[in-house]
């Protein structure tokens, strides 16, 4: 026990508690110095070129995102545009159909009213050939019973004096030719 | 090109005038055609190509037989066998026309509704032919369809004076 406690007795009036000694200054700080060289080599590229990459990765998406923006506000403006083209051809169209209504029941009127004209007229031509069949159904129905009315009557009266006498006169007329 | 009825009814003539019986067989194929024309389920009968040729033969054979003159029957067969049963009238007018021609006369067809006597004959033949200026070999015909009057046709000339036609006037007038 007392030669450890002679040895930390030493140790401790040897060196200072947080201070090193003046070797392990020298050595550790070319050892560090040794260590930041190789970093800064080593290291240094990469890591410089990884930072320029992200400065360059921010930018692009930075101007895409400017770029999205001035799309969306173009696409937005003419969405806007799209909607005043559309109003305006919602009341074109509403027009346009409140007058071709207007005038299909000016027409289907002017329509009726010709087809009633034409109509009226086809009825009276149809009146009129049905008064014209029958007429001339009835006059040939009399001229039929006239005509054998005036045969049965021709042949009751027509004898053999007559017609011996209808003979003679045939003479007689080719005779005076 | 000679019109096959003509050629029919020359020949009819020189056959009917080689065996001496013209005037006899001319006189009943007319008579024939006649009756024809006045019955028309007889016409019917053979003029019917759906009728076999020698069962028609068999009714004209039926119907002259000892009646006509054997050739008139045979005649009649022969048109009746080569399909000439409806134009039989036309042929024999034909034929009577070419049989007058060879005496410088006009045949001449005149339709009555009653017979004329021989002298009524003779004054009608002598009328129509001072009225045509030719001599006439006048046939008469009893045809109760003209009521009465007379129809005389000579050759393309018709001279009606038939009640019928009068009637018939009246009707298309009524």
């Amino acid at each position: 026990v007392r030669y450890a406690a002679v040895l930390a007795a030493e140790e401790f009036q040897a060196h200072h508690w947080w201070w090193p000694e003046t070797k392990e200054i020298i050595w550790g700080g070319l050892a560090f110095l040794i260590v930041l060289a190789g970093l800064i080599k080593f290291a240094g590229p990469p890591l410089k070129k990884g930072l320029a990459d992200r400065s360059a990765r921010i930018a692009d998406q930075l101007e895409r995102a400017a770029a999205a923006k001035a799309t969306a506000e173009a696409e937005a403006a003419q969405l806007r545009a799209d909607l005043a083209d559309i109003d305006a051809r919602r009341t074109q169209i509403l027009a346009d159909s409140r007058a071709q209504a207007a005038k299909l029941v000016e027409e289907g009127a002017l329509r009726n009213d010709a087809e009633m004209i034409d109509l009226e007229a086809r009825a009276a031509a149809d009146i009129a050939a049905a008064r014209n069949r029958s007429t001339s159904e009835l006059q040939h129905q009399v001229g039929a019973w006239a005509s054998e009315t005036a045969e049965r009557y021709v042949a009751q009266r027509l004898d053999d004096a007559l017609r011996n006498e209808l003979v003679e006169d045939f003479i007689a007329k080719v005779g005076a030719r | 090109m000679t019109d096959p009825l003509d050629a029919y009814a020359h020949a009819l003539v020189e056959i009917a005038r080689s065996e001496g019986n013209l005037d006899q067989v001319k006189h009943e194929l007319l008579e024939v055609a006649d009756q024809l024309d006045g019955h028309d389920a007889l016409k019917s009968a053979l003029t019917d190509e759906l009728v076999p040729v020698a069962r028609r033969q068999a009714i004209v054979e039926d119907l002259l037989g000892g009646k006509a003159h054997p050739r008139t029957a045979n005649v009649v067969g022969f048109l009746i066998g080569a399909g000439r049963a409806k134009d039989l009238g036309e042929i024999a007018r034909r034929m009577a026309a070419r049989v007058a021609e060879t005496s410088d006369a006009t045949f001449a067809e005149v339709r009555s509704a009653t017979p004329l006597n021989a002298d009524q004959t003779a004054r009608l033949s002598a009328a129509l032919s001072a009225a045509l200026g030719k001599k006439l070999d006048l046939r008469v015909v009893v045809d109760p369809s003209v009521v009465g009057g007379l129809v005389a046709t000579v050759g393309d000339t018709v001279i009606d004076g038939s009640v019928r036609t009068k009637l018939d006037q009246l009707k298309t007038l009524l």
